[in-house]
């Protein structure tokens, strides 16, 4: 009777950074999305989230959406003013792009602003993700 | 700046990039990160659509 043969699973190993690297690797995603991967050498998920994210952001300004400040009055502004920042540098690029001001009277409006709160999130998600790894534990 | 899309293009611009960001990190090989993407959207589709037709008894 043949023993069947053991074939080991190709592991990957991450190297774990210290906290305060992951810290800073975290922040610097959030900052310009897509860093916080570059600077671990993921390079495919650097370029989605830069891709990705800036895509959602030029597309929610460019149909004007509503970006929210920090002077917005209700729990909701609040709310859609943390999202909106989750997109780091990008909240500076869609405030540039929409020197109109938004126009939330047509629905393109009312998606623009679901664009920019979701760019915005995605960006917080990539960051903690780029955290995540640089802590070892995720890849 | 302004730009103009449907209600379907918006949808499926939006599935496109949270797919594209949600297949990037959570798969690894190619092949599964464009398995999931073409998943992905694919439900974004037909979930949105589907909604839609849901709602339609109640939009007037």
């Amino acid at each position: 009777m043949m023993a069947e043969a053991q074939v080991a699973e190709p592991e990957e190993h991450y190297q774990a950074k210290s906290e305060g690297t992951a810290m800073a690797i975290g922040i610097a995603g959030w900052v310009l999305p897509g860093l916080g991967h570059g600077l671990q050498k993921m390079w495919g998920r650097a370029i989605a989230c830069f891709l990705t994210v800036g895509v959602l952001v030029v597309i929610g300004a460019g149909m004007r959406g509503n970006l929210f400040t920090a002077d917005g009055g209700d729990a909701f502004a609040a709310l859609g003013y943390v999202a909106d920042l989750g997109a780091g540098s990008f909240y500076i690029l869609a405030r540039a792009l929409e020197a109109d001001g938004p126009d939330v009277s047509r629905a393109a409006g009312d998606y623009g602003t679901r664009f920019l709160a979701a760019a915005g999130v995605l960006n917080l998600l990539a960051a903690l993700h780029a955290y995540e790894a640089a802590r070892g534990r995720k890849a | 700046m302004t730009l103009h899309f449907s209600h379907f293009q918006s949808m499926l611009l939006f599935a496109l990039a949270i797919s594209v960001a949600f297949g990037f990190l959570s798969r690894r090989p190619a092949l599964e990160r464009l398995k999931y993407i073409g998943w992905s959207v694919l439900m974004f589709l037909l979930i949105g659509v589907g909604i839609g037709w849901v709602m339609y008894p109640f939009s007037r």
